[in-house]
């Protein structure tokens, strides 16, 4: 028996090599090259989760960490250290029980207290984190008056019932609340690291993760190289190593990398797509990006311009707008036109009828004539209008092209006026602007993420628009099983009142190498994880 | 001369201290600041920012424990926006490599210019010199945001010789295509610095008098014309070798070099100050440097200048 056990041993070994070129799920082929290239626009801005702020960032601290539950490639909950949770009957006490197996890089395993102390530290004053609202976005007790200053760190609503329960409270029900946990600002913290190393502790040779890779180097603006981790609780699974972005700041660039094949991933250049599609149909793919774009109207009193203040006029410009010129001849990359604003594949979310979204455009042009009209505006009296917008192609071409729609079918004259980044956002936040451009990328994969937006108190409510039943729909719509009809009801009144013009919902446009499985195909929130990342056979 | 030198040093210190007080308030001036985005941060998160960088002080104060701190910790302070790093290390990381590019393109840019230069200024007005000529124009109007594409299509996806981008540390694959895309228009304007100083010389009496003595015509040039045609091409090269070690935005940014000269423009953009000041300073006391021996380099190649 014993000689038996010995042999089938040795036969196991040697059919290892075999097992393992095969997928463990779906059984496919895997080639013996399993290193992933994939681009990044800009230099990552931090490694800690804390202080991340953007998608370069998230993108890599997604495998070097993870959080209580990641997200399927069709955006769905998949448990992540969380194994399940309860929740108390008045459904603001959540209860997670965290996977006993989970363990840091450094072999310690991780225990609800490393939660605990990443939400506190997240909060904390001194962390001067810009994702500190994140957890005030989320409810939990007591954040904001923590990041306020004006209660200590300890009072969080979060806490360690023992290593591997963790308890968290949040201020009134929230329906998606779990949803938001895979955003990386919630992911745990080795506090040891931390407090050893102070800022330097995100190097790649101090940095402790609980991901499914570790990092092995971090160039700035340059690359980041991450290969899998062994003390990962599912690193059987984990199949991609080792795993680098690459920096490269011009999209043309990286386009041609890509052709030489230096890269697996990446974007398309605005206005390419077609081209790469005919040319590569099977690796040139667009799928739908939880972003919208739009022209916001200053409703603020007493500032912008007056003649918008009239609703017939902002109606007006709304109608003639036409969508599918600027979706199919401008930005050509399988976006959509948008008539309402939030994006139409966010989870759960039911498209509200919007009734000018039905007309042809024909009609809203006649429409547009007509509204004009009554508002007194015509050719020998054109409206004048000064257009925002941060300084790129694409938001210029958008811009000349809505120019001519508005000259030539209401003789309207807009002058674009662009300008940097910073002076853009410095002037839409004091509210010196008659119209902008804009544009909003959900921070969770839920419809309130654009509509909370604008909402009287919403902080990010540039245009300023005012509607105490809108506001009234959104409170309501926090405790609602079905906010459904809320959310319908709230893209009623914008598309009336038209303190927006919504213009196009993103799509993210890349080129994928053909071999590459794993990446999300309909997660709107464009998260993927580079363990689901795996490379087949050709 | 040691004199000399050592005043030249005294000057700078003020002048690198106009040069901070400068940048800084016009920085402070533009609109916007490190933490403004579309999407706005709430007030309390924002006053959290302002008080962890000290953006919460008055301007004065701001500044002086931020020249303070340089003088008495050489301490750039943290980057606003790379938080894991302060400005120390993004120098310290990439100035070697805009160092090490720029340097080499230099060298490229002077040996070529100058050879160019001179090639053209003897065989004036033959095939030679219309050549010269013609590839100096063809580089100085060719800008490095067209010239890099073109060696990525070339080498890159043509050829498949180079890698498309990348430092990895400086191997030599990395390294070719941004020293070519530097050095090209700065090897033009040496060329036709080189060519139409050159060609003055070579009508002066003291040429003249050398052919006379019957010295062969390369003795001519390399001892006699050469040293004198240098002068202007050198004070041009003092300006040029600091341009050209702290990188071109266009290098790093199409070759993902990692080096200090995105910084330069991604700082201004992003409102991060300390970058933004670190690397200015870098320049300024770069080029305070480089001048200051430009003008001692002049007192050996021509014996009247004398300090």
């Amino acid at each position: 028996m014993k000689k038996y056990l010995l042999l089938s041993t040795i036969l196991g070994m040697a059919a290892w090599p075999a097992l393992a070129d095969k997928h463990p799920v779906t059984g496919e082929e895997l080639a013996a090259n399993q290193a992933y290239n994939y681009w990044m626009l800009d230099a990552i801005k931090s490694l800690d989760p804390d202080l991340a702020t953007s998608v370069e960032d998230s993108d890599a601290i997604k495998s070097l960490f993870e959080g209580l539950y990641n997200e399927t490639s069709d955006g769905s909950l998949e448990p992540g250290v969380a194994l399940d949770y309860t929740i108390s009957e008045d459904l603001t006490t959540y209860t997670f029980h965290l996977r006993p197996e989970a363990k840091w890089s450094n072999g310690e395993p991780v225990v609800a207290g490393d939660f605990v102390y990443g939400w506190q530290r997240l909060v904390d004053p001194a962390t001067a984190s810009e994702y500190a609202w994140y957890m005030e976005l989320m409810q939990v007790v007591n954040a904001a008056e923590i990041t306020a200053g004006s209660k200590p760190v300890t009072d969080l609503g979060v806490k360690a019932i023992d290593d591997h329960t963790l308890e968290v409270k949040i201020l009134a029900p929230l329906p998606y609340f779990p949803k938001m946990l895979t955003h990386s600002s919630t992911f745990p913290i080795p506090r040891a690291t931390v407090e050893k190393f102070g800022a330097d502790w995100t190097k790649p040779e101090n940095i402790v993760g609980n991901g499914a890779y570790i990092l092995k180097e971090h160039i700035l603006g340059e690359k980041v190289v991450m290969e899998k981790s062994p003390t990962y609780w599912d690193s059987a699974n984990t199949i991609m190593s080792p795993v680098t972005g690459l920096t490269i700041n011009d999209e043309n660039a990286a386009l041609t990398r890509y052709q030489a094949g230096e890269l697996d991933r990446t974007t398309v250049p605005a206005g390419q797509y077609p081209r790469l599609k005919a040319e590569f149909p099977d690796e040139a793919t667009s799928t739908p990006y939880s972003c919208s774009y739009t022209y916001l109207f200053n409703m603020a009193e007493g500032k912008g311009n007056p003649a918008l203040k009239d609703v017939n006029v902002r109606r007006a410009l709304a109608y003639a707008i036409d969508r599918d010129i600027v979706v199919d001849n401008v930005l050509q990359g399988g976006q959509k036109p948008a008539y309402n604003w939030t994006h139409w594949a966010m989870n759960g979310f039911v498209m509200p009828t919007i009734d000018y979204a039905g007309w042809t455009q024909a009609e809203r042009d006649a429409k547009a004539v007509e509204l004009m009209a009554a508002a007194g505006y015509g050719p020998d009296h054109p409206l004048q209008i000064v257009l925002n917008y941060n300084t790129s192609e694409a938001h210029q071409k958008i811009a000349l092209a809505i120019q001519q729609m508005w000259k030539q079918k209401l003789g309207v004259e807009m002058t674009p006026n662009n300008m940097e980044w910073k002076v853009h956002t410095d002037k839409l936040a004091a509210g010196d602007f008659e119209m902008a451009r804009y544009a909003w990328c959900g921070d969770y994969n839920e419809a309130s993420t654009f509509l909370d937006l604008f909402a009287s108190y919403s902080g990010n409510n540039d245009p300023k628009f005012n509607n105490p039943e809108y506001d009234q729909l959104l409170k309501d719509a926090k405790t609602m099983a079905d906010p459904n009809p809320n959310y319908t009801r709230a893209e009623e009144i914008l598309a009336a009142e038209m303190p927006i013009i919504p213009i196009y919902h993103y799509a993210k446009v890349d080129m994928v190498k053909p071999d590459i499985k794993g990446l999300p195909t309909e997660n709107v929130q464009q998260n993927w994880y580079a363990k689901e990342l795996y490379r087949i056979a050709k | 001369m040691l004199s000399y030198i050592v005043k030249r040093l005294a000057i700078a210190i003020p002048t690198l201290l106009l040069l901070i007080t400068l940048s800084f308030l016009l920085m402070h001036a533009a609109p916007g600041g490190p933490f403004t985005y579309e999407k706005k941060l709430p007030p309390e998160v924002l006053a959290n920012l302002n008080a962890k960088y000290g953006l919460d002080q008055p301007l004065w104060r701001q500044m002086i424990s931020y020249v303070w701190g340089i003088v008495a910790h050489f301490d750039f302070g943290p980057s606003f926006v790379y938080k894991d790093r302060s400005v120390n290390e993004i120098i310290a990381q990439g100035f070697p490599v805009t160092l090490h590019y720029g340097a080499l393109a230099f060298v490229v840019a002077v040996a070529s210019g100058v050879t160019l230069g001179v090639l053209a200024a003897i065989f004036h007005n033959s095939w030679l010199d219309y050549l010269a000529v013609g590839v100096s124009i063809g580089a100085q109007v060719l800008p490095n945001f067209v010239m890099a594409p073109i060696l990525v299509l070339v080498f890159t996806l043509w050829l498949r010789w180079l890698p498309g981008g990348g430092w990895e540390g400086g191997q030599w694959q990395y390294v070719v295509m941004p020293v070519i895309a530097l050095s090209t228009s700065y090897m033009a304007s040496i060329a036709r610095i080189t060519r139409s100083s050159m060609l003055e010389v070579l009508t002066s009496n003291h040429i003249r008098t050398a052919r006379a003595k019957g010295l062969p015509t390369a003795v001519v040039i390399l001892r006699h014309a050469l040293k004198p045609s240098l002068i202007p091409v050198i004070s041009y090269l003092g300006p040029a070798f600091v341009a050209m070690i702290t990188g071109s935005v266009v290098v790093d940014m199409y070759f993902s070099t990692g080096g200090i000269g995105k910084s330069f423009v991604d700082s201004a953009l992003n409102r991060d100050y300390a970058v933004m000041m670190g690397v200015t300073i870098l320049v300024g006391a770069l080029t305070i440097i480089f001048n200051l021996l430009v003008d001692i380099l002049y007192a050996f190649i021509d014996p009247k200048i004398r300090y």
